[in-house]
């Protein structure tokens, strides 16, 4: 392999630049020139996109002797990324390497963002290499006479694998490289990820169940991470709930000076948004050197913010997630995470994002934004310690994402179905799926999945044969439009009245404003005018209250890694073992929770009642995290409301959950034990009414991949006004007039498998039901309950009439 | 009134009802939206229990009668209304009744962008009250209306409503395919939820 030209080639032009090649791309090549598929698993900063692109480079050298003079040679290589802004800077790279090897090669980019006039470009000449995003490529699908756009295509390659595979976005790469493969047999697949639990599946995802030789190639390359806590001078005043931390904001300025560049993460962007606003007023001096990024500020000024934080003009901005991936910014030394960042993966990444030179340390910082959230820190350096990084989980059977590709095919050249079903069941996602869901898919597309009646009008796909095809040219529109996973809540541009693009608003949000509110959006404080053509009118304003807009997606849950963690930690701290700086500041809390009720050892449950002007509060702490208590406390309150009706209100969080109710709740030690028993555990937790809230939330997504919410054209939002529905509302009729339906379905299933868990509760459960279970009586609110009892956002469980219930409630006016 | 979400007048033997969006469905589904098909069966099968039950000489419909263009719900609809050629279907004209007015005579059906019964004003939108006569009251539709209820322990409800204001009373959609429009209830209005089978005053 090392003799060959190619390899040869490259090898002189790394040397020229007094570089080698790292070991694991050589390895990564040898595999790839031996015809295999596979997946790089590498940080980023350490060459992962030459492990594969100089691959690609090498074979084309060694099959074409004459490769310095041949120039349109048609695609060879898709790059597919999770990130549009990633393309560029990719593609600069390989256009740079191509240049400097003679290897006159185009690099094309696809996306959103792409110009009609490069398409067309593109149309008739496709470049050898194509950066693209996983919807761009089932847009490409959607095109008629598409498969000439892909011959001669040999090689894909995944970036940021580890990003797409736990999301419906990852099955439309799956879906994605059926097909392709389907069009190409000997195609190779590789993907790029960073480290993650299961990486032998993710390759496996990947690669489908084609019987094809695949390897990993690992990057033995570690990164060192310093982790600081920033610790409350007197525990005894840090809030017991809260989540914002501003208290320790005099702590964080010292850390800022004393750095080069620092990237502050915050959760949410109502959260970022008022960080900002406090460190400017803390520090005024700091104007100009500071910035802000999320997702709901304008793209053109988000791009500005990322190249000021690469030349180091920016001493910090405070950013969300929108700045956990993407390329390196070198000037960042520091970066500061407030509140729980809910998973050591996530913390890992940011933590990555600075001390970007090889041999640099990473510097992170973690803030807490209550008293609690100091062991949850502890935690976060033990997991750190013991290399526990959780898996992503890919998903399986998308009944939505999989009739959303099967109109991809409709609108472009049609289908024929015995084909797609040889391809689409070679998928990961899809291996399971039976015979009659796929028949019940296509006569959903079809005939609307009802037996046809005479009168009905149902039209989407035509069968002709066993072909598939769409007819109507406004419904091939309107589905090219729509493709793709990413469902958003229904968003506002933000314009100031004398001409401005501000940013984007959920429209949640500004409903509930009235003219002349004043609320914050990019730094700014903006006075709500008017809504104009789907356009939020708003003027500057002076004034220094403004309401912050509460951004979904605030409610991420721990991950079972993480909580485990944490219940180990929460342990030690409660036994008086911990050595951790964090946890011993933390012990006049820990006092005062022993004072008031008591504090549970590893073998014991503790629950307590309290009575406030709210009601009957009961409170548990299993310390399992969100999701496992979101469930547990669901099946407690249908199994107490089996005893006589009452209604109850639920609340949770990472360490318990509360059950709330208006009348007494008959808990006592005679009869709590029989409450955690795992007897008839399924029956009960499908009855319990939650089942069905979880999968209605989980519907939404479902509904508008699935092509049943129509969003409107980009621009035009007046037209088709008759086809307006809520995604609550189909749920509804779907529940009532067609319970078959294999999306509803879905949307049950994903609240079971996914939000459930259910193996890891009966375990809990278990655990619980042989422990000695402790219940107090406090006087007042605990340390232990505060968090749980402020948490407004509740679900509800009843077994009450309705209406007696509404007797007792009374119309908010 | 009626948990059928309707209310009948009986000095006029009038059964009132709004929002049927009759043919909801069928536009969906000619869209490629594959919602249910049985549910204009279902929503007219209930109008069916109360003509029954009632004995209406009129049915008013205060809006929004029919939701979009004419489709084969249309044609449904056409064929159950045959089964009471003495009843008289008097249609306030909403912003989604778009049928050409011939369709509105093959149905007979007779139409009215406002229409005044002894001292009562009907009219889809109560918002549109420029011909309100004096001394009158308003009975509409369009909103959808629905109000929350909280109760001790945080709990929380929202139901759909029949809400009597100072002005103008707004009824309920009477389509099971629509939403509900939380209104924030005037301290002097009456307001009926409608819970399960029963309409109870809150």
């Amino acid at each position: 392999m090392k003799e060959t030209r190619g390899w040869q080639a490259v090898a002189q032009w790394l040397a020229d630049k007094g570089l080698q090649p790292f070991a694991f791309q050589e390895e990564a090549w040898e595999h790839y020139l031996k015809g295999r598929s596979g997946l790089v698993n590498a940080p980023t900063g350490f060459g992962k996109t030459f492990s594969l692109f100089l691959g690609v480079v090498i074979r084309w050298m060694n099959e074409q002797p004459d490769y310095r003079k041949r120039s349109g040679n048609g695609l060879k290589l898709l790059w597919v990324t999770p990130l549009r802004a990633l393309a560029k800077d990719i593609g600069r790279a390989m256009e740079e390497a191509l240049r400097e090897l003679q290897v006159p090669w185009k690099v094309g980019i696809r996306s959103g963002d792409t110009s009609l006039s490069v398409r067309e470009q593109q149309k008739r000449q496709m470049p050898e290499i194509l950066i693209i995003t996983p919807e761009s490529i089932h847009i490409l699908f959607a095109q008629k006479e598409y498969p000439l756009r892909f011959a001669g295509l040999h090689t894909v390659v995944i970036d940021e694998w580890h990003e797409l595979i736990g999301s419906k976005r990852g099955v439309m790469v799956e879906l994605a490289l059926s097909r392709l493969r389907g069009m190409h047999p000997h195609l190779q697949t590789w993907g790029i990820s960073a480290t993650i639990g299961n990486l032998e599946e993710a390759l496996e995802v990947l690669t489908g169940t084609t019987s094809r030789e695949s390897v990993i190639v690992r990057a033995d390359v570690q990164k060192k991470i310093a982790v600081h806590c920033v610790l409350p001078d007197e525990i005894e005043k840090y809030p017991w709930a809260g989540h914002m931390g501003l208290r320790l904001l005099h702590k964080v300025l010292p850390v800022v000076q004393a750095s080069n560049t620092t990237l502050l993460f915050t959760n949410t962007r109502g959260q970022s948004e008022i960080w900002y606003q406090q460190i400017l007023k803390a520090e005024p001096e700091l104007a100009g050197a500071i910035a802000l990024h999320h997702g709901s500020i304008d793209a053109e000024l988000r791009i500005w913010v990322e190249e000021a934080l690469h030349t180091g003009v920016l001493k910090l901005v405070v950013c969300t997630s929108s700045l956990d991936l993407g390329v390196d910014f070198r000037p960042v030394d520091t970066v500061i995470q407030v509140g729980s960042p809910k998973g050591v993966a996530r913390f890992l990444q940011r933590a990555g994002r600075s001390g970007h030179r090889p041999d640099a340390v990473s510097n992170i910082w973690f803030l807490p934004t209550h008293s609690l959230e100091l062991v949850e820190a502890a935690a976060l350096k033990d997991a750190m310690a013991e290399g526990l990084i959780e898996s992503r989980m890919p998903v399986v059977l998308a009944y939505d994402v999989l009739l959303q590709y099967l109109m991809t095919l409709g609108v472009s050249d049609g289908f024929h179905a015995e084909e797609i079903w040889e391809e689409v069941t070679k998928t990961f996602c899809y291996k399971d799926l039976t015979p009659e869901e796929w028949q019940w898919m296509l006569a959903f597309l079809t005939t609307g999945g009802e037996a046809l009646h005479s009168y009905d009008e149902f039209r989407k796909l035509h069968l002709v044969g066993d072909h598939y095809h769409c007819v109507s040219r406004q419904q091939a529109m309107r589905h090219r439009l729509h493709i793709g996973t990413i469902v958003s809540e229904a968003m506002l541009k933000v314009r100031f009245m004398s001409g401005g693009y501000v940013g984007v608003i959920e429209e949640y949000f500004i409903s509930r404003l009235s003219p002349g509110d004043v609320f914050s959006l990019g730094g700014q404080q903006l006075e709500f005018v008017m809504i104009k053509d789907m356009t939020v009118i708003v003027r500057r304003s002076k004034s220094k209250k403004s309401i912050v807009p509460s951004w979904a997606g605030g409610r991420m849950p721990l991950s079972a890694n993480l909580g485990k963690m944490l219940r180990r930690k929460f342990h030690e701290a409660m036994a008086g073992t911990a050595q951790e700086e964090e946890i011993i500041v933390l012990q006049p809390l820990f006092e005062l929770q022993q004072l008031l009720s008591h504090i549970p050892q590893e073998n014991e449950l503790l629950i307590e009642q309290i009575q406030t002007d709210d009601g009957f509060h009961l409170f548990v702490y299993p310390f399992e995290g969100r999701l496992v208590h979101e469930v547990m406390a669901a099946l407690l309150a249908w199994r107490i409301s089996q005893r006589h009706p009452i209604t109850f209100s639920i609340a949770m969080n990472d360490y318990g959950f509360e059950l709330l109710s208006d009348q007494p709740i008959p808990v006592d030690d005679t009869n709590v034990q029989e409450l955690f028993s795992t007897e008839n555990l399924t029956i009960d937790l499908q009855s319990s009414v939650n089942a069905t809230e979880m999968a209605r939330r989980k519907f939404r997504d479902i509904a508008v991949i699935a092509g049943l919410i129509f969003q409107g054209y980009p621009g035009k939002s007046k037209a088709n006004k008759h086809l307006q529905s809520s995604a609550s509302l189909l749920f509804n009729v779907f529940h009532d007039y067609d319970p078959q339906n294999i999306l509803l379905r879905q949307a049950f299933n994903e609240a079971f498998f996914y939000q459930m868990e259910e193996a890891r509760l009966r375990e809990t459960m278990e655990r619980i039901y042989n422990n000695r279970i402790v219940i107090t009586f406090p006087q007042r609110l605990t340390p232990f309950c505060f968090p749980i009892k402020v948490d407004s956002l509740r679900e509800q469980l009843t077994s009450e009439k309705l209406e007696d219930r509404i007797k007792k409630m009374i119309l908010e006016r | 009134m009626s948990a059928g979400r309707a209310i009948y007048w009986e000095e006029e033997q009038a059964l009132i009802v709004a929002d049927l969006h009759v043919g909801k469905s069928a536009h969906f589904r000619k869209s490629g939206i594959a919602v249910p098909a049985n549910i204009v069966q279902e929503d007219l099968f209930v109008l069916q229990q109360l003509i029954t039950r009632y004995h209406p000489q009129q049915i008013i419909v205060v809006g929004d009668m029919f939701h979009s263009s004419a489709n084969n719900d249309v044609q449904y609809f056409k064929l159950w209304r045959q089964q009471f050629p003495h009843i008289r279907f008097e249609l306030i004209i909403g912003n989604h009744d778009i049928l050409r007015p011939a369709h509105y005579a093959d149905l007979q059906i007779n139409l009215y962008p406002s229409l005044d019964l002894r001292n009562i004003h009907f009219v889809h939108d109560a918002a549109d009250k420029a011909s309100l006569p004096p001394d009158h009251y308003i009975f509409s539709g369009h909103i959808h209306p629905g109000v929350r209820m909280v109760g001790l322990g945080r709990q929380r409800l929202q139901l759909p409503c029949f809400y009597f204001g100072e002005e103008a009373a707004v009824l309920p959609a009477f389509s099971r395919f629509t939403g509900l429009f939380s209104l924030d209830p005037e301290p002097s209005s009456v307001v009926f939820v409608i819970a399960g089978t029963r309409v109870l005053k809150v």
